[in-house]
């Protein structure tokens, strides 16, 4: 049929408009916000794609889609700039006789159809950008064909008592699913959906065109698509997946998550040659560690200029933190500057965010109330006066 | 005058100087300042002012130089038109590796006649310096002098530096192709000239029929009075890497705030090969004080006035002072280091002890284990 055939298509929802971030995403899509000292949220699926031999990728984008959409560029960094396949950005377009925005996630596959029709796959996986994770996904590719199910889901085994923040799948002994509960008040399993969905692509593409006729439907995966086939008797199949793996939706998950790459049990290893997480970086300088700084349990990238003390800390490149002052418990992004005698706390500092001489960002304790740290947030390009104050859980924008 | 060039870069000039850093690899391939090779430097200026055909002649060694190159990417020099083309010897239609510069020019001929360009820069790779190519071709430009060549200031000299004399205009009046290392400060050939091309390709047929293979003593030397060959004086830093005090004191330059300024953002900045390196990890009982340190280090050690490269990792109790460690060196617990250089993937054991002078650093070939 066509000769640029492929198994399997990723395609990656980057439309998120991550309200819950709050400034850190007022002027970019949730996956383009940065993580780890040098990466972004993005990296991961895209690594775990070029990683699990993936290699033909479509990125759908929607909200402030110029810097996600620069930042994946031709996919180079990923090794997905390819003859055959690649990266494709995929924001909403005008047809012939009308053009809409990606309703909902099923929606966003929907207005795509075609693209996915051009390599003719036998499997489409669904992937969402707001997830830290390493996963390979020929794994569970492999079940899928191996069950001969018309979709498989990848879950985690989440605690009990946090089960009904999830989406819950109920399962056969076979792994087979009978019901999936959306944050259900009374779990029946601790199954929780990843977001993670491998497709035979024709019964997909039969259920988006049965959901976009059906004029009630939110177009979602989860509210309409899974129920429905459950409902029809389809074959879904429960992939599980063990490892590290967390949502950074929220500001306090965005910061454990950093706090998560510092702490050698967490689970998250950045710097596994065998599975790497690569990322869109210039040549930047080695990072300067100066005279007066006092470095310890922290994670630090390149073009830093480093004079202070910094503890349990994670700095992007290009950050400069002058003399006397004190980092703690906090996230730095990419070329802020921290001025002299500023003590900055439990707290995530945005982009190219100045934060004044002896300013105080953030308490020195760290409350954590309803499994929600109190972190303060300074949104990029925000400049501080000499001698702020941002209280904990603050958040200033620009 | 942004681009008319080609730049011809040689990348084999000073190797056997280098002693331990250069057995496995050419001068222009030694790593530099934490995540560089030497050779970054030379191909950013020329980057950086718009020159984006560029010849690489190498001579030996050079595996470790095409693995960093690769197709150019990295410095924006893989392209349709122009880009970096790599001449390894033997493809100079010989039997033999080349005898000289003048031979390995006239061996790429064909390339240079190929390309429309008006000037060629040819420099050596060797150095680290933020020159101004826009600036050079234009002066050269600007002069009528048939050949341009760079020149710098400097007190530290030995046997093969050119000791350069100008008239009041900076026409070269004399050159000495052999010094007695001194301190005093002189003006100094940086090997780095700007010809128009069909002039170089004359000059070259002609020593070349000659059998004159040093383009210093041949065709510069020899053409004092033929032609106008006018000198460029170059007063930011230089650092010319040709014996290891030069590059361990270059290293430790870089140390400092204003020259690392100046050599990674004047005249826009120092490309290189980008490699996918976590971010670097300080532990516990880190301790690190005025040094540089590239992505991918787990640090659990005292550092101190060093430089550490990609992959580094320095145990508990360790201490690096004044030294350098390339790529993978793993520093184990309680032992130390002074005034050391360490090529890649060097181990030292625990409880070792090693130490240089500041006069006379000691460098540990790659892959050793001590």
């Amino acid at each position: 049929m066509y000769n640029n055939r492929k198994e399997c298509v990723a395609m990656l929802l980057a439309g998120g408009q991550g309200t819950r971030l709050g400034v850190l995403t007022q002027n970019v899509a949730k996956p383009a916000v940065p993580f780890g000292a040098k990466y972004r949220i993005i990296d991961f699926p895209l690594s775990n794609c070029i990683n699990s031999g993936i290699d033909t990728v479509g990125v759908l984008t929607q909200y402030q889609p110029f810097e996600l959409n620069q930042y994946i560029g031709n996919g180079q960094p990923w090794d997905l700039d390819r003859v055959n396949g690649g990266a494709f950005i995929l924001p909403p377009y005008m047809r012939a006789k009308a053009g809409e925005w990606y309703k909902g996630t099923a929606n966003a596959i929907y207005q795509n159809i075609q693209f996915i029709d051009r390599f003719n796959p036998n499997y489409v996986i669904i992937l969402s950008g707001d997830h830290i994770y390493k996963m390979d996904y020929k794994k569970m590719l492999k079940q899928h064909k191996d069950t001969g199910a018309d979709c498989t889901i990848a879950v985690i085994d989440v605690p009990i008592e946090e089960a009904s923040r999830f989406g819950i799948m109920n399962t056969n002994e076979d792994g087979s699913i009978y019901e999936f509960e959306e944050k259900p008040k009374n779990p029946k399993s601790t199954k929780a959906s990843m977001g993670i969905y491998v497709y035979n692509w024709p019964v997909l593409k039969k259920y988006l065109e049965m959901d976009e006729a059906d004029k009630t439907s939110s177009n979602d995966f989860g509210k309409n698509i899974i129920p429905k086939m459950l409902e029809n008797g389809e074959k879904l199949y429960c992939y599980n997946f063990s490892g590290y793996w967390k949502d950074v939706g929220t500001i306090s998950s965005l910061w454990e998550a950093n706090m998560d790459v510092l702490n050698p049990k967490s689970g998250l290893n950045l710097s596994d040659s065998t599975w790497k997480i690569y990322a869109r970086n210039l040549a930047e300088t080695p990072h300067y560690v100066g005279n007066n700084a006092v470095v310890k349990n922290s994670a630090i990238s390149e073009g830093c200029y480093i004079d202070a003390n910094i503890e349990n800390s994670v700095v992007f490149k290009g950050a400069v933190i002058k003399k006397g002052a004190t980092i703690k418990n906090s996230v730095i992004f990419n070329d802020a500057v921290i001025e002299e005698g500023a003590e900055v706390n439990f707290s995530i500092i945005g982009s190219n965010a100045v934060i004044g001489k002896n300013s105080k960002v953030g308490s020195k304790e760290g409350h954590c109330i309803n499994g929600e740290w109190q972190i303060a947030v300074v949104g990029s390009n925000v400049e501080l006066s000499e001698n702020s104050v941002v209280t904990e859980k603050d958040m200033i924008g620009g | 005058m942004r681009g008319n060039a080609i730049g011809v870069i040689y990348a084999s000039e000073t190797d056997s100087k280098l002693n331990e850093l250069t057995i496995h690899r050419t001068s222009a391939s030694l790593p530099f300042c934490a995540r560089y090779r030497i050779i970054d430097f030379t191909l950013s200026n020329l980057v950086n002012a718009g020159i984006i055909s560029i010849g690489l002649i190498t001579r030996s060694n050079y595996s470790s130089l095409m693995d960093h190159i690769r197709l150019g990417k990295d410095w924006d020099l893989s392209r349709k038109n122009g880009g970096i083309v790599m001449f390894p010897p033997y493809v100079l239609n010989n039997s033999t590796n080349f005898q000289g510069q003048v031979e390995a020019l006239y061996g790429i001929k064909n390339y240079l006649n190929k390309r429309k360009e008006k000037y060629v820069v040819i420099t050596p790779a060797n150095i680290i310096c933020k020159l101004d190519f826009v600036d050079i071709i234009d002066k050269h430009d600007k002069s009528g002098a048939d050949i341009t060549l760079v020149t710098y200031k400097t007190s530290s000299s030995h046997v093969s530096t050119n000791i350069v004399e100008t008239d009041e205009n900076g026409r070269l009046k004399d050159m000495m192709l052999t010094t007695v290392p001194n301190e005093e400060e002189k003006q100094v050939n940086l090997k780095v000239y700007v010809v128009e091309k069909e002039f170089l390709i004359k000059l070259v047929d002609e020593a070349y029929a000659r059998g004159q293979m040093n383009f210093e003593k041949n065709i510069i030397m020899n053409n004092i009075n033929n032609y106008y060959i006018n000198t460029y004086l170059y007063d930011g830093y230089v650092s010319v890497i040709d014996h290891i005090k030069a590059y361990y004191d270059a290293s430790m330059d870089m140390l400092d705030y204003d020259t690392r300024k100046e050599i990674f953002n004047k005249n826009g900045k120092v490309f290189t090969k980008v490699k996918d390196t976590a971010p670097t990890v300080y532990l516990k009982h880190a301790s690190v004080k005025n040094s540089l340190i590239a992505d991918g280090c787990v640090i659990d050690g005292v550092v101190e006035n060093s430089i550490l490269f990609r992959g580094v990792t320095v145990e508990k109790g360790a201490v690096v002072k004044n030294s350098i460690v390339m790529q993978k060196g793993l520093i184990m617990s309680n032992s130390s280091i002074n005034y050391t250089i360490t090529d890649k993937n060097v181990v030292i054991k625990s409880d070792r002890n090693l130490s240089g002078h500041e006069s006379y650093p000691i460098a540990i070939a790659k892959d050793k284990t001590v």
